[in-house]
């Protein structure tokens, strides 16, 4: 007969112990990180679905290459291990690691981005915006409408308007030094892209005769929804998926702390020798040599195994319906999410949540710490303090206001799953009561890192019963 | 009774096999490189002594450690654990974390250098004068003559000539000399310290003329050590304890834990001012990553707090400097010409003196290294007008007074018989260095050069000329 449990396809091997706290010390650790998630102690948190950046476990497997790394400065067997598991995924000739996904864009774009240049993708993610910034660059997102709409049924809600980089590409004609495509698309819930779509974006991106880059974090999730989606690719591998897609394109940025399966490193991979040399030169200044740019031996080992464990078929059924198992629980409840549920995390929908609080008090915001000091749960906004300010200053709300609970990869089991759940339900059953928050200092660029708040009315954040 | 040796205070746990290679392969693998021993294969490689720098060998405590990581993105425990040894050891109160050295000069230049800047510093490092000048500013050399004459006994050939400084702050103005950067110990002169009464006297200058001191803290621990061992009235005090007066001297450190902490990736930027640090923060996380965990894994950051830790012990510095001081000794006796005093990280040979047939602009220093991977798969490092790169202005090569190779020696890594390995296959080469032939650019890179340049021997298709076969090996056996 044949099973419909999906199970974890691995057991444990080592664990980490977590620890509980109580409110009053949640709200005492809240205070002392100035209301911002991302300055409480790790320690201080029960869950943390923060992200799924760096946070997965590794594998045996990875561990034993740990101990196999060659720590030579230059030309270390652990760079050959890795360029060849990075070429085998990707196809790409040139293989440069960087310490992480944020250094390989800030190495692409110093390089081929001028001030005044246009960078369409279907959604910039923040380090990425920010990099792009940097250069004094325009960060264009250009997704289809149904990304912007949290209930709408599109199987590939990442997708990029092609018809609006169309009209991009001949209206900035010599401004767009590449476009880039996120895959899955973060900013939008982590929504996968079709293929369909990565293959006209590249069909214009060769009219045009600019290249196509794709930011690959999630590149196995993604092709794990082509593969149940997409039509005629049910009878792929998530490999054969992932190296089509890369065959559309002239090179990748990654951070190999998503779909690296590792906690630290990234890379830069690209077809264009002469461009790969320059990227280089500006590598040893930033990073480290080309052949560990910026990582440990060990750490380009624990990668070269993990890109391959990330594309493993039971791995990713197991990945994505984790996602999918608290989706419906919440949604059998009524909470309002982004759906159909992504792939490395579940969002909730803020704005339809808490309505009554206006979006220059950040609700997103708000919701985020009502997790934290509910239930010990860590999640990041993705709303209005990670994109609402302009490049000029001033002050946009986003156009979503969204929870991101990021599931990292490996750590948690069902019934942590089933925490979350409980935790979430009560919070909305409290959802009226949540008051907005102020922002009380603020850094200039990548604000929602660092920034302080406090509660915008009163000294709570939940108003009495 | 007090024992004259320095027997390593460990014992051996984990292995990594070598391989030995036959003349016919490195013959092929040179030629590959490029005449660079940057760009070899490490498997083609027998003795590895291109740098200290993430080479060493972690204790058992310290992998320990990396099952410790808490590698969640923000707030995790290892990054206290991390600034906990740093506050003590160090003594900076903010601190953040990089994925290595450089990363934090990149944060550290960009903060406070502005265009039209100048910098003064005890010699020049490639890194460090490549992110001054990227920011806009000028190194401006102020180290003590001695540093540059490779036969000087001067105790302490890192010391700033306060002199040279004045000059330069009365030329330029103290407004725009944002820092005085200081290594301790100084890389490029030779792994040479500087004296904790020159770093007073430079903190006494800076103060007066309100200039801040930052320390390149990176080879700091060694530095402590001579400063214990040369210095008067040092002698009684720990290694520990005069790191922290040479730190509480400074405004603020960059280090590259690769070096003196013992770990194989992971740096830091150490500030006292308050403000400073913030904006410094607001660049770490668009460079590096978030400021609780700056482009490191949580267990990098773990291993580096042990690593300090185990750093500072003073069995463990004399043991790593007695190492690199027996390699020198044996060198000496064989009457190669070397940088002396010896270092505290490595032996520097003078190509110069070694090689007086080949000219500058045929590189001595990188045809020497070259020649001793050729001749015994050694692989070695050229500190010389390679390394310099062209002036920023004119454009022209850059001739520092010193053109040597360096022999860096990895913590913990080799033993005894390999540092004699070392010394009698330099000594071969020694023997026959009238016929190691010069190099010329085939590939020149943009930024730092050296790392990535290609060469072809001047005239000849091996930079060992007319090399009879066996002749070498009859050298290495005679200087045996």
């Amino acid at each position: 007969m044949r099973f419909h449990t999906i199970i974890e396809p691995f057991r444990i091997k080592t664990v980490e112990p977590i620890r509980q706290t109580t409110e009053a010390e949640r709200a005492a650790a809240l205070a002392a990180a100035h209301h911002n998630v991302f300055l409480l102690k790790a320690g201080d948190v029960l869950i943390d679905l923060l992200t799924d950046s760096g946070t997965g476990a590794m594998s045996v497997h990875q561990w034993s290459g740990m101990m196999k790394g060659d720590e030579s400065y230059a030309g270390a067997r652990s760079f050959d291990v890795f360029e060849r598991a990075v070429r085998d995924v990707t196809g790409f000739a040139h293989v440069i690691p960087t310490h992480q996904g944020r250094a390989a864009e800030h190495i692409l774009f110093g390089t081929v981005v001028r001030p005044g240049d246009v960078v369409p993708n279907n959604t910039h993610f923040d380090t990425t915006r920010a990099n792009v910034q940097d250069r004094e660059g325009v960060a264009l997102d250009l997704p289809i409408p149904a990304g912007h709409q949290p209930e709408a049924a599109h199987p590939f809600k990442g997708n990029m308007d092609v018809e609006a980089l169309e009209r991009t590409l001949c209206e900035n004609r010599g401004r767009v030094p590449l476009v880039m495509v996120t895959v899955t698309n973060n900013s939008e819930g982590g929504q996968p892209v079709s293929l369909g779509n990565v293959r006209a974006v590249s069909d214009a991106c060769r009219r045009h005769g600019v290249p196509l880059f794709i930011d690959a974090c999630r590149f196995a999730e993604n092709a794990w929804f082509v593969k149940m989606r997409e039509p005629g690719y049910a009878g792929h591998t998530p490999l054969a998926i992932a190296r089509e897609m890369f065959a559309l394109a002239d090179g990748c940025t990654m951070s190999a702390k998503k779909d690296g399966m590792s906690n630290i490193g990234g890379f830069l991979a690209l077809n264009d020798g002469a461009l790969a040399q320059r990227c280089r030169t500006r590598l040893v200044l930033t990073e480290g040599f080309p052949t560990y740019g910026g990582l440990a031996g060990y750490d380009l080992e624990a990668i070269a195994v993990g890109l391959r464990e990330a594309l493993d078929e039971d791995y990713l059924r197991y990945r994505i319906r984790s996602i999918e198992y608290l989706g419906e629980k919440l949604l059998a409840a009524g909470v309002p999410i982004v759906t159909p549920t992504g792939g490395h995390a579940l969002y909730l929908d803020a704005k339809r949540w808490l309505w009554h609080v206006p979006q220059h008090e950040y609700p997103a915001w708000a919701l985020s710490l009502v997790l934290y000091l509910e239930g010990g749960i860590r999640a990041a906004e993705i709303g209005s303090v990670m994109f609402g300010r302009q490049p000029d200053g001033s002050e946009r709300p986003a156009e979503l206001e969204l929870v991101r609970l990021a599931f990292p990869r490996r750590v948690y089991t069902q019934s942590h799953v089933d925490y979350v759940a409980e935790v979430v339900l009560h919070v909305a059953s409290l959802a009226r009561r949540i008051r907005g928050v102020r922002m009380t200092a603020a850094p200039p660029v990548l604000r929602h890192f660092t920034a302080h708040f406090a509660p915008a009315h009163g000294a709570l954040l939940v108003a009495p019963a | 009774m007090r024992h004259q040796s320095w027997a390593e205070p460990w014992r051996v746990k984990v292995v990594e096999p070598l391989r030995m290679t036959t003349r016919a392969e490195r013959e092929r693998a040179i030629r590959e490189a490029g005449y660079n021993t940057f760009l070899l294969r490490s498997d083609d490689v027998y003795i590895d002594l291109l740098t200290d720098s993430g080479t060493s060998a972690m204790s058992d405590r310290q992998w320990a450690g990396m099952m410790l990581g808490d590698e969640a993105y923000a707030g995790s425990r290892n990054f206290y654990r991390l600034q906990d040894a740093v506050r003590r050891y160090y003594g900076f109160p903010h601190l953040i974390p990089t994925h290595q050295g450089r990363g934090a000069e990149h944060i550290l230049s960009k903060v406070l250098i502005a265009p039209g800047d100048h910098v003064p510093g005890n010699m020049y490092f490639t890194t460090t004068r490549a992110h001054q000048e990227l920011a806009g500013g000028t190194f401006e050399d102020v180290i003590v003559d001695e540093a540059h004459d490779p036969a000087s006994e001067h105790p302490f050939k890192g010391d700033v000539d306060l002199e040279k400084l004045d000059a330069v702050v009365r030329r330029v103005g103290a407004a725009r000399v944002p820092y005085v950067s200081v290594a301790a110990t100084v890389n490029m002169a030779g792994g040479q310290p500087i004296s904790l009464a020159n770093l007073r006297a430079v903190r006494e200058y800076t103060r007066r003329h309100g200039i801040r001191l930052i320390l390149d803290a990176t080879r700091a621990v060694e530095n402590a050590w001579f400063v214990q061992q040369r210095e008067a009235g040092q002698g009684d005090r720990l290694v520990a304890e005069i790191l922290l007066e040479m730190c509480d001297l400074a405004d603020g450190a960059t280090m590259s834990g690769k070096k003196d902490s013992l770990v194989n990736i992971g740096g830091w930027l150490g500030l006292r001012d308050e403000r400073l640090a913030e904006r410094a923060r607001n660049l770490v996380v668009l460079y590096e990553g978030l400021h609780t965990y700056g482009g490191l894994a949580g267990r990098d950051m773990e291993a580096m707090a042990i690593g300090i830790e185990e750093s500072v012990r003073e069995e463990h510095v004399r043991s790593r400097i007695g190492q690199v001081h027996y390699l020198g000794r044996k060198l000496a006796e064989a009457g190669v010409p070397i940088v002396r005093p010896v270092g505290g990280h490595a032996v520097f040979l003078d190509a110069a003196a070694m090689l007086p047939h080949l000219p500058r602009d045929q590189f001595p220093a990188q045809a020497l290294a070259a020649a001793l991977y050729l001749e015994s798969g050694i692989r070695a490092m050229e500190r010389g007008a390679v390394s310099a790169g062209r002036d920023a202005g004119s454009g022209e090569n850059r001739y520092p007074r010193l053109e040597l190779v360096r022999l860096t020696i990895p913590r913990r890594v080799y033993t005894q018989a390999h540092m004699d390995v070392t010394a009698e296959s330099v000594a071969a080469v020694h023997e026959a260095r009238d016929r190691v032939r010069g190099l010329r650019f085939t590939y020149e890179p943009e930024f730092l050069r050296f790392f990535q340049a290609r060469f072809e021997p001047v005239g000849a298709p091996s930079p060992f000329a007319e090399r009879a076969e066996g002749e070498l090996g009859a050298a290495a056996a005679a200087a045996r």
